[in-house]
């Protein structure tokens, strides 16, 4: 246990950079400006929290009349289990193998269940903190409108603790089983890949699965005998993954004979899972592992003719460097799942997730009526959506820290910063409008947008899509995360990805203020959409020129 | 030609002092072997010369150049070799020496002419067109060399070249050093090897504690001693203290 602790502690500081981060804050203080600075962060996403509270509200407030104000409770629970299912896949793969930190753990006299136990863990906590946005306000917002008394809070408290095990405990054994398998492959990223994007398609296809409800009509009497029963909605809602309908009852009940025997349902399924990774890692973990860095290369001597053919003729600077980073981009997965392939995933899941919907023939109808009764709205939409789809990736922001150790080479060739940024640039917005196309179709199938209509809003996106790039790219180089050991941290733990998303939404509020108050002014819709292209082509310009303005700074002050 | 003019680097706001006045020069045609104990600032000088770190105080010009004032061209006719082989592991070794040949704009026959040279030389032709990341810490530190030689630059810094080298890229790489300043140009390097520095370098410097305590020829150095010792035994003695 001594040495599981010990494994873990060590686990959270690599995982969070504890250690650095204090001795960069209080010791060096380099770092001290990033305390106003997340004060800013959190103030710019106070308004989507405010969004979130209000919304349990009115939900709370609309199913209390009927009774079933405990399926807001399930849906919480089943939302930040389907988040955990979904996104956890990136963190157990890279934690479970793709960390540095494995090369001096499988050496060291430790069981696999103990290293895989304590990886576990670190996961657990950093799910606690990601799944936070979605379930807090749910379980604090129904103990509070509720009255929930302190067994109430006692069961929130531990159902929270409990609530990533059973879907990082899916997901593990997804990933163990499969990576033992593709160990035994040579082309082993490409591998990783594929069954990465599998493993995503499984999650995607089950979240279809649940979403759908059984298009039935019901009766006059069933419908008396579903709100006669303050449990009907939580059961239609979990009847697909039970663990939550537990969850939500042992909340809910607090410590009476049905709380207490749902919170032991819930519990002991989760430690049965927690067990099974345990057993499974045993027998499959190492050996899933052993080699994996390893890559097998066969030696090939090149002709001279093949020589001629494949050293380049001297392409332009920028050239070369947009084309390194496009490489070393689609070669590395963690880069290319969370920094290219997200941003065709999210509106994919997007579409599916309102397609799938029970409700989504109505939905359908309302969007057709909006469309032609509130145009502008729509554009607007439809232009926020592609903005989020393109611009809310890690691309931009990571742009530089992913270079890692290898960024004294950019600092000692001969290009100047300006056409090293322009290259990064280029290539991270070219994520952006890959995103904007994948958002773009998404919109005209959901939104029925005609073809000026999307002409405008992918339009808004691209230019958009300018400064939130030169914005991520200034967060990066600010402080950029060269010292990481593993590719995960540059993209997926990398404070600055937070930082810009923050940013993003905090630019995005801005711009629906400024909207709310050209409406109200009764501007035309063309004009709003003028000013708007306006705001944003200023934005962008100035974006530009400081991020290249900086870059000339920045290159000369970080020191590799 | 390096200068370096009374430069100081420190660290942690000034409490740790890595390089301290140093004054040097590098002439035209010559190899400069930099030795020092562990942490005695060759790193910092080297990482300065480069253009890595910025010194605190003092400037360096490089064939007449400020590396600060006129950074891109210094970059342009300087190459580093750092002291362990970071690079892009993604790559293939050719798309790596692409990348380096279109950054220094090496032309395309020139470009040909010396990959399949030094491939050949550092027995490197068979792996080029494999992934950085399948080579060992030996072909890693080779490919970085012939990187650091395809512009064939007018200054080469070097950080412990020959550790991870097998002793026939070792050789190789000494007749590279040799015949490169044989052409009037610059190499700077730092060793830990004593025989090396003693065989290979035209003038050497001894850094301690940031500050260099001794610089000359090898006879210049054993005269410091006023005994007919090796390199090794200067070195112990002037570092001792």
């Amino acid at each position: 246990m001594r040495k599981f602790l010990c494994l873990v502690r060590a686990g959270l500081r690599s995982n969070f950079g504890l250690s650095v981060l204090r001795h960069r804050l209080f010791r060096e203080k380099k770092d001290i400006w990033l305390v106003p600075l997340f004060a800013v962060a959190f103030v710019a996403v106070l308004p989507s929290i405010y969004g979130l509270i209000l919304l349990v509200q009115n939900l709370y407030l609309a199913l209390k009349p009927v009774g079933q104000e405990r399926a807001l409770l399930t849906l919480g629970v089943l939302g930040g289990q389907f988040f955990i299912l979904l996104f956890g896949l990136y963190y157990v793969i890279s934690a479970f193998y793709f960390s540095r930190d494995l090369e001096f753990l499988i050496p060291l006299p430790l069981k696999p269940f103990q290293v895989m136990a304590s990886k576990f863990a670190v996961i657990m906590i950093n799910e606690y903190l990601t799944v936070m946005i979605i379930v807090l306000p749910v379980l604090v917002g129904y103990g509070v409108l509720a009255r929930g008394g302190w067994p109430y809070w006692v069961n929130a408290v531990l159902v929270y603790l409990l609530l990533p095990v059973i879907p990082l405990a899916v997901v593990a054994l997804l990933v163990v089983i499969l990576m033992r398998f593709v160990n035994l492959g040579r082309r082993k990223d490409a591998l990783v890949l594929i069954g990465s994007i599998v493993l995503l398609t499984s999650a995607l296809g089950l979240q279809f699965i649940v979403g759908r409800s059984p298009n039935v009509k019901p009766s006059a009497q069933a419908m008396t005998a579903f709100f006669a029963s303050p449990d009907s909605l939580l059961n239609v809602i979990g009847s697909r993954f039970p663990p939550s309908i537990w969850a939500s009852k042992a909340v809910a009940g607090g410590f009476s004979a049905s709380g207490l025997l749902n919170l032991a349902l819930f519990a002991g399924t989760s430690v049965l899972f927690f067990a099974a990774i345990l057993v499974l890692s045993e027998r499959l973990f190492y050996r899933g592992l052993v080699g994996l860095r390893e890559v097998s290369a066969r030696k090939r001597a090149m002709s001279r003719a093949q020589m001629e053919q494949r050293v380049s003729s001297g392409r332009h600077p920028v050239r070369a460097v947009f084309g390194r980073e496009w490489r070393l981009m689609i070669r590395t997965p963690i880069f290319l799942l969370n920094g290219t392939l997200v941003v065709v995933i999210v509106p994919a899941v997007f579409a599916l997730m309102v397609k799938a919907g029970s409700g989504s023939r109505d939905m359908d109808a309302v969007l057709r009526l909006m469309n032609s009764a509130h145009p502008l709205i729509v554009i607007l939409a439809a232009a926020a959506f592609m903005i989020v789809c393109g611009s809310l990736n890690g691309t931009s922001s990571s742009a530089f820290s992913r270079e890692g150790a290898q960024f004294w080479i950019s600092r000692v060739i001969p290009v100047s910063p300006r056409d090293q940024v322009a290259a990064k640039f280029l290539h991270s917005y070219l994520v952006a409008l890959l995103g904007t196309v994948t958002a773009s179709l998404v919109a005209v199938w959901m939104l029925h947008l005609t073809a000026a209509r999307l002409l405008v809003a992918a339009g808004l996106s691209l230019v958009a899509g300018i400064f939130l790039t030169a914005l991520g790219m200034i967060i990066d180089l600010a402080r950029p995360l060269l010292d990481w050991t593993n590719p995960q941290k540059a993209i997926k733990q990398n404070l600055n990805v937070v930082l810009a998303m923050c940013a993003d939404i905090g630019v995005l509020t801005a711009l629906y203020f400024a909207v709310r108050f050209m409406v109200r002014w009764k501007l035309p819709d063309a004009a709003v959409i003028a000013v708007l292209y306006g705001i944003l082509g200023v934005c962008s310009a100035a974006g530009y020129a400081a991020l290249a303005r900086f870059a000339e700074r920045r290159y000369r002050e970080i020191e590799v | 030609m390096i200068e370096i003019k009374h430069i100081s680097k420190s660290y942690n706001k000034g409490k740790v002092r890595a390089v301290n006045d140093l004054d040097l020069t590098v002439k035209s045609g010559e190899i400069f072997g930099f030795l020092g104990p562990n942490g005695a600032g060759k790193t910092t000088t080297i990482k300065m010369i480069v253009g890595l770190l910025r010194p605190d105080s003092g400037s360096i010009v490089v064939d007449g150049l400020d590396t600060q004032k006129d950074a891109l061209k210094c970059k342009s006719i300087t190459t580093y070799v750092p002291d362990y082989p970071n690079v892009y592991e993604r790559l293939t070794g050719l798309e790596y020496l692409n990348f380096i040949g279109d950054v220094y704009g090496v032309p395309k026959n020139e470009r040909l002419e010396r990959i399949g040279k030094w491939l050949d030389i550092f027995e490197l032709a068979g792996a080029v067109s494999n992934p950085i990341q399948s080579y060992s810490h030996g072909m890693k530190e080779k490919i970085v060399l012939i990187a650091a030689l395809l512009p064939a630059p007018r200054v080469m810094v070097l950080d412990e070249p020959m550790v991870g080298l097998d002793p026939r890229a070792s050789h190789s790489l000494k007749e590279l050093m040799r015949e490169h300043c044989d052409q009037g140009k610059t190499l700077f390097f730092s060793t830990h090897v004593m025989e090396v520095a003693e065989k290979l370098c035209d003038r050497i410097g001894i850094i301690h504690q940031g500050r260099l305590i001794a610089c000359g020829t090898m006879d210049e150095l054993k005269a410091l001693d006023r005994a007919d010792t090796s390199l090794e035994n200067i070195f112990l003695e002037l570092t001792d203290k």
